[in-house]
Protein backbone atom coordinates (compact mmCIF):
# COMPACT_ATOMS: atom_id res chain seq x y z
CA UNK A 1 0.00 0.00 0.00
CA UNK A 2 1.30 3.69 -0.92
CA UNK A 3 1.82 6.20 1.83
CA UNK A 4 -0.97 8.08 0.69
CA UNK A 5 -3.58 5.36 0.44
CA UNK A 6 -2.44 4.31 3.81
CA UNK A 7 -3.53 8.10 5.04
CA UNK A 8 -6.60 7.94 2.69
CA UNK A 9 -7.59 4.20 4.57
CA UNK A 10 -7.37 6.01 8.12
CA UNK A 11 -10.39 8.58 6.48
CA UNK A 12 -11.91 5.51 5.38
CA UNK A 13 -11.98 3.80 8.92
CA UNK A 14 -12.33 6.53 10.90
CA UNK A 15 -14.14 6.28 14.36
CA UNK A 16 -18.02 7.87 14.00
CA UNK A 17 -18.26 11.48 15.57
CA UNK A 18 -20.62 11.10 18.68
CA UNK A 19 -24.00 10.61 17.00
CA UNK A 20 -26.13 12.35 19.82
CA UNK A 21 -23.83 15.48 19.03
CA UNK A 22 -24.79 15.84 15.59
CA UNK A 23 -28.47 15.21 16.33
CA UNK A 24 -28.60 17.68 19.45
CA UNK A 25 -27.02 20.16 17.07
CA UNK A 26 -29.60 19.90 14.69
CA UNK A 27 -32.24 20.05 17.30
CA UNK A 28 -30.53 23.23 18.97
CA UNK A 29 -31.03 25.21 15.50
CA UNK A 30 -34.59 24.93 15.92
CA UNK A 31 -35.73 27.59 18.67
CA UNK A 32 -38.93 25.68 19.62
CA UNK A 33 -37.10 22.51 20.66
CA UNK A 34 -37.76 22.04 24.15
CA UNK A 35 -35.04 21.09 27.07
CA UNK A 36 -36.43 17.61 27.83
CA UNK A 37 -36.31 16.51 24.36
CA UNK A 38 -32.83 17.57 24.55
CA UNK A 39 -31.98 15.88 27.56
CA UNK A 40 -33.54 12.20 26.22
CA UNK A 41 -31.38 12.53 23.17
CA UNK A 42 -27.98 13.78 25.08
CA UNK A 43 -28.37 11.15 28.05
CA UNK A 44 -27.78 8.30 25.18
CA UNK A 45 -23.95 9.40 25.33
CA UNK A 46 -23.02 9.11 28.85
CA UNK A 47 -19.56 10.75 27.55
CA UNK A 48 -20.85 13.91 26.90
CA UNK A 49 -23.01 13.68 29.76
CA UNK A 50 -20.71 13.67 31.71
CA UNK A 51 -18.35 16.40 30.30
CA UNK A 52 -21.16 18.34 29.92
CA UNK A 53 -21.76 18.62 33.67
CA UNK A 54 -17.97 18.76 34.04
CA UNK A 55 -17.28 22.07 31.79
CA UNK A 56 -20.51 23.94 31.91
CA UNK A 57 -19.43 25.60 35.33
CA UNK A 58 -16.81 26.88 33.89
CA UNK A 59 -16.54 30.25 34.67
CA UNK A 60 -15.62 30.76 30.71
CA UNK A 61 -19.04 30.58 29.98
CA UNK A 62 -19.90 32.73 32.83
CA UNK A 63 -23.83 31.20 34.19
CA UNK A 64 -25.30 32.96 37.16
CA UNK A 65 -25.53 29.76 39.41
CA UNK A 66 -24.15 26.70 39.88
CA UNK A 67 -25.27 23.43 37.57
CA UNK A 68 -25.40 19.83 38.75
CA UNK A 69 -27.66 17.97 36.89
CA UNK A 70 -28.27 17.51 33.51
CA UNK A 71 -31.86 18.61 33.65
CA UNK A 72 -30.23 21.52 35.28
CA UNK A 73 -27.88 22.62 32.96
CA UNK A 74 -30.75 22.20 29.69
CA UNK A 75 -32.92 25.26 31.96
CA UNK A 76 -29.88 27.45 33.32
CA UNK A 77 -27.39 27.09 30.23
CA UNK A 78 -28.20 29.35 27.20
CA UNK A 79 -28.80 27.46 23.44
CA UNK A 80 -25.41 28.95 22.04
CA UNK A 81 -23.98 28.23 25.22
CA UNK A 82 -24.99 24.93 24.89
CA UNK A 83 -23.60 24.10 21.39
CA UNK A 84 -19.96 25.18 22.41
CA UNK A 85 -20.63 22.87 25.43
CA UNK A 86 -22.03 20.32 23.65
CA UNK A 87 -19.09 20.28 20.69
CA UNK A 88 -16.75 20.29 23.17
CA UNK A 89 -17.63 17.13 25.11
CA UNK A 90 -18.13 15.15 22.23
CA UNK A 91 -14.76 16.40 20.28
CA UNK A 92 -12.67 16.08 23.01
CA UNK A 93 -12.33 12.03 23.11
CA UNK A 94 -10.46 12.67 20.15
CA UNK A 95 -7.70 14.19 21.58
CA UNK A 96 -6.47 12.68 24.83
CA UNK A 97 -3.51 10.33 24.76
CA UNK A 98 -0.61 11.43 22.50
CA UNK A 99 -2.69 12.62 19.92
CA UNK A 100 -0.11 15.04 17.80
CA UNK A 101 2.63 13.11 19.25
CA UNK A 102 4.28 13.08 16.05
CA UNK A 103 4.09 16.84 16.41
CA UNK A 104 6.38 16.68 19.22
CA UNK A 105 3.32 17.93 20.90
CA UNK A 106 3.16 16.88 24.61
CA UNK A 107 -0.15 15.07 26.39
CA UNK A 108 -3.21 17.47 26.00
CA UNK A 109 -1.63 19.79 24.09
CA UNK A 110 -3.01 19.36 20.53
CA UNK A 111 -6.38 19.54 22.80
CA UNK A 112 -5.15 22.91 24.47
CA UNK A 113 -4.25 24.95 21.20
CA UNK A 114 -7.67 23.74 19.93
CA UNK A 115 -9.54 24.64 22.70
CA UNK A 116 -7.25 28.14 22.45
CA UNK A 117 -8.58 28.35 18.85
CA UNK A 118 -11.94 28.24 19.38
CA UNK A 119 -11.64 30.66 22.23
CA UNK A 120 -10.08 32.97 19.95
CA UNK A 121 -12.42 32.37 16.77
CA UNK A 122 -15.29 32.93 19.11
CA UNK A 123 -13.72 36.78 19.93
CA UNK A 124 -12.77 37.56 16.54
CA UNK A 125 -16.43 36.43 15.08
CA UNK A 126 -17.77 39.84 15.72
CA UNK A 127 -15.54 41.11 12.13
CA UNK A 128 -17.08 38.37 10.25
CA UNK A 129 -20.89 39.01 9.78
CA UNK A 130 -21.63 35.58 7.83
CA UNK A 131 -19.92 33.72 10.41
CA UNK A 132 -22.16 32.80 13.48
CA UNK A 133 -20.30 32.50 17.23
CA UNK A 134 -20.78 28.80 17.79
CA UNK A 135 -19.80 27.81 14.03
CA UNK A 136 -16.36 29.71 14.62
CA UNK A 137 -16.07 27.93 18.07
CA UNK A 138 -16.67 24.16 16.06
CA UNK A 139 -13.97 25.24 13.09
CA UNK A 140 -11.41 26.19 16.44
CA UNK A 141 -11.94 22.89 18.11
CA UNK A 142 -12.04 20.83 15.38
CA UNK A 143 -9.17 22.39 12.68
CA UNK A 144 -6.33 20.43 13.35
CA UNK A 145 -8.46 17.06 13.65
CA UNK A 146 -6.13 16.11 10.51
CA UNK A 147 -3.22 16.26 13.01
CA UNK A 148 -4.65 13.94 15.41
CA UNK A 149 -4.81 11.13 12.49
CA UNK A 150 -1.55 12.22 10.55
CA UNK A 151 0.44 12.24 13.56
CA UNK A 152 2.08 8.53 13.57
CA UNK A 153 3.28 9.20 9.62
CA UNK A 154 5.23 12.83 10.72
CA UNK A 155 6.96 10.46 13.36
CA UNK A 156 8.19 7.79 10.94
CA UNK A 157 8.94 10.90 8.29
CA UNK A 158 10.25 13.41 10.87
CA UNK A 159 13.83 14.13 10.48
CA UNK A 160 12.78 14.50 6.14
CA UNK A 161 9.60 16.65 7.15
CA UNK A 162 11.33 19.00 10.25
CA UNK A 163 14.80 19.27 7.23
CA UNK A 164 12.39 20.76 4.77
CA UNK A 165 10.57 23.44 7.05
CA UNK A 166 13.14 24.64 8.65
CA UNK A 167 15.12 24.60 5.52
CA UNK A 168 14.14 28.39 4.28
CA UNK A 169 11.34 28.35 2.19
CA UNK A 170 8.51 25.65 3.07
CA UNK A 171 6.16 25.95 5.55
CA UNK A 172 5.85 22.73 7.71
CA UNK A 173 2.44 21.75 6.21
CA UNK A 174 3.79 21.97 2.64
CA UNK A 175 6.92 19.68 3.92
CA UNK A 176 3.77 17.49 5.06
CA UNK A 177 2.57 17.51 1.41
CA UNK A 178 6.07 17.05 0.04
CA UNK A 179 7.33 14.64 2.22
CA UNK A 180 3.70 12.44 2.93
CA UNK A 181 1.46 13.55 -0.13
CA UNK A 182 -0.99 15.14 1.73
CA UNK A 183 -1.06 18.16 4.66
CA UNK A 184 -2.83 17.66 7.87
CA UNK A 185 -5.41 20.29 6.66
CA UNK A 186 -6.32 18.17 3.41
CA UNK A 187 -7.29 15.10 5.62
CA UNK A 188 -8.75 17.27 8.40
CA UNK A 189 -11.06 18.46 5.58
CA UNK A 190 -11.75 15.21 4.94
CA UNK A 191 -12.53 13.89 8.13
CA UNK A 192 -14.99 17.08 8.75
CA UNK A 193 -16.84 15.39 5.34
CA UNK A 194 -16.84 11.52 6.66
CA UNK A 195 -18.22 12.97 10.36
CA UNK A 196 -21.00 14.87 8.05
CA UNK A 197 -20.12 18.76 9.10
CA UNK A 198 -21.46 20.74 6.89
CA UNK A 199 -19.39 22.06 3.57
CA UNK A 200 -18.54 25.24 5.36
CA UNK A 201 -16.90 24.22 8.24
CA UNK A 202 -15.10 21.42 6.00
CA UNK A 203 -13.74 24.07 4.08
CA UNK A 204 -12.47 25.92 6.75
CA UNK A 205 -10.27 23.29 7.98
CA UNK A 206 -9.18 21.75 4.50
CA UNK A 207 -8.02 25.67 3.93
CA UNK A 208 -6.84 27.22 7.40
CA UNK A 209 -3.36 26.68 5.91
CA UNK A 210 -3.57 28.39 2.44
CA UNK A 211 -1.38 31.33 2.43
CA UNK A 212 -4.32 33.64 0.94
CA UNK A 213 -6.75 32.20 3.67
CA UNK A 214 -8.02 35.77 4.12
CA UNK A 215 -8.98 36.40 0.55
CA UNK A 216 -10.99 32.62 0.43
CA UNK A 217 -14.92 32.34 2.81
CA UNK A 218 -15.39 33.96 6.13
CA UNK A 219 -14.58 31.39 7.87
CA UNK A 220 -11.37 29.98 6.34
CA UNK A 221 -10.31 33.50 6.75
CA UNK A 222 -11.49 33.71 10.68
CA UNK A 223 -9.97 30.21 11.26
CA UNK A 224 -6.82 31.01 9.91
CA UNK A 225 -6.38 33.92 11.54
CA UNK A 226 -7.18 32.30 15.08
CA UNK A 227 -4.87 29.89 14.47
CA UNK A 228 -2.17 32.18 13.43
CA UNK A 229 -2.61 33.99 16.52
CA UNK A 230 -2.58 31.51 19.23
CA UNK A 231 0.64 29.37 17.17
CA UNK A 232 1.76 33.24 17.63
CA UNK A 233 1.49 32.54 21.38
CA UNK A 234 2.78 29.50 21.28
CA UNK A 235 -0.32 27.22 22.41
CA UNK A 236 0.59 24.03 21.13
CA UNK A 237 3.22 24.82 18.65
CA UNK A 238 4.62 22.09 18.38
CA UNK A 239 7.64 20.91 15.74
CA UNK A 240 6.33 23.09 13.43
CA UNK A 241 6.36 25.72 15.43
CA UNK A 242 6.04 29.44 13.31
CA UNK A 243 6.39 27.79 9.96
CA UNK A 244 3.33 29.10 8.81
CA UNK A 245 2.46 31.44 5.90
CA UNK A 246 -0.24 34.02 5.73
CA UNK A 247 -0.77 36.74 4.20
CA UNK A 248 -1.86 39.37 6.50
CA UNK A 249 -3.18 42.19 3.60
CA UNK A 250 -6.49 40.73 4.14
CA UNK A 251 -7.10 41.54 7.89
CA UNK A 252 -7.74 45.21 6.62
CA UNK A 253 -11.08 44.63 4.99
CA UNK A 254 -12.20 42.58 8.46
CA UNK A 255 -11.43 46.09 10.03
CA UNK A 256 -8.57 44.29 12.23
CA UNK A 257 -5.17 46.52 12.77
CA UNK A 258 -2.35 44.49 14.12
CA UNK A 259 -3.49 46.16 17.54
CA UNK A 260 -6.41 44.79 17.64
CA UNK A 261 -4.26 41.52 17.06
CA UNK A 262 -2.26 42.53 20.37
CA UNK A 263 -5.57 43.66 22.07
CA UNK A 264 -7.58 39.90 21.26
CA UNK A 265 -4.03 38.06 22.22
CA UNK A 266 -4.89 39.79 25.71
CA UNK A 267 -7.74 38.84 25.73
CA UNK A 268 -7.44 35.07 24.96
CA UNK A 269 -4.91 34.87 28.27
CA UNK A 270 -7.69 35.56 30.09
CA UNK A 271 -10.18 33.96 28.78
CA UNK A 272 -7.71 30.98 28.87
CA UNK A 273 -7.65 31.22 33.21
CA UNK A 274 -11.38 31.21 33.07
CA UNK A 275 -11.71 27.82 30.87
CA UNK A 276 -9.27 25.01 32.52
CA UNK A 277 -12.96 22.99 32.96
CA UNK A 278 -12.43 22.60 29.20
CA UNK A 279 -8.91 21.87 28.82
CA UNK A 280 -8.80 19.06 31.34
CA UNK A 281 -11.35 17.54 28.86
CA UNK A 282 -9.12 15.43 27.52
CA UNK A 283 -6.83 14.07 30.20
CA UNK B 1 12.47 22.85 42.62
CA UNK B 2 10.97 23.37 38.90
CA UNK B 3 9.59 26.33 38.73
CA UNK B 4 6.95 26.89 35.58
CA UNK B 5 6.59 30.19 34.70
CA UNK B 6 3.30 30.85 32.12
CA UNK B 7 2.75 33.58 29.75
CA UNK B 8 2.66 36.68 31.18
CA UNK B 9 4.68 35.96 34.36
CA UNK B 10 7.89 36.01 35.82
CA UNK B 11 9.79 34.39 39.22
CA UNK B 12 12.62 34.59 40.62
CA UNK B 13 14.97 31.96 42.28
CA UNK B 14 17.13 32.23 45.47
CA UNK B 15 18.02 28.21 46.02
CA UNK B 16 20.57 26.55 44.24
CA UNK B 17 18.35 23.44 43.30
CA UNK B 18 15.63 26.12 41.33
CA UNK B 19 15.39 25.02 38.05
CA UNK B 20 13.26 28.22 36.24
CA UNK B 21 11.56 27.20 32.77
CA UNK B 22 9.34 28.97 30.36
CA UNK B 23 7.95 26.38 27.54
CA UNK B 24 6.77 27.42 24.02
CA UNK B 25 7.81 30.76 23.26
CA UNK B 26 6.16 31.63 20.20
CA UNK B 27 6.27 35.68 19.35
CA UNK B 28 6.48 36.28 23.13
CA UNK B 29 9.67 36.51 24.72
CA UNK B 30 11.91 35.22 27.44
CA UNK B 31 14.10 37.60 29.67
CA UNK B 32 16.35 35.23 31.83
CA UNK B 33 18.78 37.18 34.86
CA UNK B 34 21.53 35.82 36.68
CA UNK B 35 24.08 36.88 39.21
CA UNK B 36 26.81 34.33 39.71
CA UNK B 37 27.76 36.53 43.18
CA UNK B 38 24.15 36.68 44.74
CA UNK B 39 23.45 33.42 43.18
CA UNK B 40 19.91 34.71 42.02
CA UNK B 41 18.14 34.45 38.97
CA UNK B 42 14.98 35.34 37.17
CA UNK B 43 12.93 34.67 33.95
CA UNK B 44 10.19 36.82 32.58
CA UNK B 45 8.00 35.27 29.89
CA UNK B 46 5.70 38.54 28.19
CA UNK B 47 3.44 38.43 25.91
CA UNK B 48 3.35 41.87 24.20
CA UNK B 49 5.70 45.34 24.01
CA UNK B 50 3.22 48.40 25.91
CA UNK B 51 0.99 48.42 28.21
CA UNK B 52 -0.65 51.04 25.91
CA UNK B 53 -3.24 49.31 24.17
CA UNK B 54 -4.52 48.11 28.01
CA UNK B 55 -4.02 49.69 30.98
CA UNK B 56 -6.27 47.53 33.65
CA UNK B 57 -5.11 44.62 32.20
CA UNK B 58 -1.37 46.19 32.67
CA UNK B 59 -2.25 46.70 36.29
CA UNK B 60 -3.19 43.36 36.74
CA UNK B 61 -0.60 41.51 34.78
CA UNK B 62 2.56 43.97 34.79
CA UNK B 63 4.27 40.87 33.35
CA UNK B 64 2.25 40.76 30.37
CA UNK B 65 3.85 43.75 28.67
CA UNK B 66 7.35 44.57 28.73
CA UNK B 67 7.36 47.94 29.13
CA UNK B 68 5.94 47.07 32.81
CA UNK B 69 7.17 44.05 33.31
CA UNK B 70 11.09 44.13 32.52
CA UNK B 71 11.60 47.42 34.87
CA UNK B 72 9.28 45.60 37.90
CA UNK B 73 11.64 42.10 36.48
CA UNK B 74 15.10 43.91 37.44
CA UNK B 75 14.06 45.74 40.80
CA UNK B 76 12.49 42.71 42.05
CA UNK B 77 15.88 40.67 41.55
CA UNK B 78 17.65 43.68 42.87
CA UNK B 79 15.61 43.32 46.15
CA UNK B 80 17.12 39.76 46.74
CA UNK B 81 20.93 41.51 46.53
CA UNK B 82 21.28 41.13 42.33
CA UNK B 83 23.77 44.38 40.89
CA UNK B 84 23.29 45.15 37.19
CA UNK B 85 27.15 45.28 36.05
CA UNK B 86 27.37 41.69 37.55
CA UNK B 87 24.56 39.86 35.77
CA UNK B 88 24.17 37.86 32.78
CA UNK B 89 21.31 38.52 30.66
CA UNK B 90 19.73 36.44 27.72
CA UNK B 91 17.09 37.23 25.58
CA UNK B 92 14.90 34.53 23.61
CA UNK B 93 12.11 34.18 21.37
CA UNK B 94 10.09 36.84 19.60
CA UNK B 95 9.24 34.45 16.37
CA UNK B 96 6.63 34.89 13.74
CA UNK B 97 4.87 33.35 11.27
CA UNK B 98 5.93 33.92 7.36
CA UNK B 99 3.46 37.27 6.52
CA UNK B 100 4.82 39.91 4.03
CA UNK B 101 2.45 42.37 5.29
CA UNK B 102 3.75 42.72 8.44
CA UNK B 103 0.38 42.64 10.40
CA UNK B 104 1.67 39.23 12.58
CA UNK B 105 4.81 40.58 13.57
CA UNK B 106 4.02 41.04 17.15
CA UNK B 107 7.49 39.15 17.55
CA UNK B 108 9.60 41.74 15.87
CA UNK B 109 7.92 44.41 17.97
CA UNK B 110 8.22 42.61 21.15
CA UNK B 111 12.29 42.78 19.88
CA UNK B 112 12.64 46.16 19.41
CA UNK B 113 11.63 47.56 22.70
CA UNK B 114 13.31 45.13 24.79
CA UNK B 115 16.66 46.42 22.89
CA UNK B 116 15.30 49.78 23.13
CA UNK B 117 14.56 49.53 26.99
CA UNK B 118 18.26 47.73 27.42
CA UNK B 119 20.36 50.12 25.40
CA UNK B 120 18.49 53.23 27.48
CA UNK B 121 19.43 51.67 30.52
CA UNK B 122 23.18 50.47 30.13
CA UNK B 123 22.09 46.65 30.17
CA UNK B 124 24.42 44.57 27.97
CA UNK B 125 23.00 41.48 26.82
CA UNK B 126 25.20 37.98 27.66
CA UNK B 127 23.70 36.27 24.57
CA UNK B 128 20.41 35.84 22.55
CA UNK B 129 18.52 33.51 20.44
CA UNK B 130 15.62 35.97 18.69
CA UNK B 131 13.70 35.69 15.66
CA UNK B 132 12.91 33.15 12.74
CA UNK B 133 9.84 31.06 12.64
CA UNK B 134 10.77 28.64 15.58
CA UNK B 135 9.37 27.68 19.10
CA UNK B 136 11.55 28.16 22.02
CA UNK B 137 11.96 26.79 25.34
CA UNK B 138 13.99 27.98 27.90
CA UNK B 139 15.47 27.17 31.33
CA UNK B 140 18.19 28.30 34.01
CA UNK B 141 19.45 26.34 36.85
CA UNK B 142 20.26 29.32 39.61
CA UNK B 143 22.77 27.31 41.41
CA UNK B 144 24.91 27.04 38.53
CA UNK B 145 23.64 29.63 35.82
CA UNK B 146 23.23 27.32 33.09
CA UNK B 147 21.42 28.39 30.30
CA UNK B 148 19.42 26.03 28.09
CA UNK B 149 17.36 26.46 25.39
CA UNK B 150 15.12 24.08 23.48
CA UNK B 151 14.26 24.74 19.82
CA UNK B 152 11.33 23.30 18.12
CA UNK B 153 12.73 20.43 15.29
CA UNK B 154 16.07 21.33 16.15
CA UNK B 155 16.56 20.19 19.66
CA UNK B 156 18.54 21.10 22.96
CA UNK B 157 21.67 23.90 23.55
CA UNK B 158 23.45 25.44 26.13
CA UNK B 159 23.45 28.98 26.18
Amino acid sequence: MSRIDEILNIANHLPPFPKVALQVMKMLNDPKVKAKDLAKVIKYDSAITANLLKTCNAAYFGLSRKVSSLDDALVIVGQDILKDIIIASSSSRFYKGGAGEGYELEQGELWRHSVATAIMAKLLAKHFPKVSPDTAFTAGLLHDIGKRFLSSFVASDFAKIVKLAYGGKMSFVEAEKEVLGMTHAELGGMIMERWEFDEELRRAVRQHHDPDALEKGELTALLAIANTQVITLGVGAGADGLTGKLHGEGLKKYGISSLDLECYLAELLTEMDKAEEMFALAE
Amino acid sequence: MKVIIGISDMRIGTKADDVLITYSLGSCIGVVLWDPDAKVGALLHYMLPDSGIDASRAATKPFMFADKGVPRMFKEIYKHGAKKSRMKVYVVGGSQVMDEAGMFNIGKRNQMIIRKMFMKNNVMITREDVGGNVNRTISLEVGTGLVRMKVSGKGEVIL
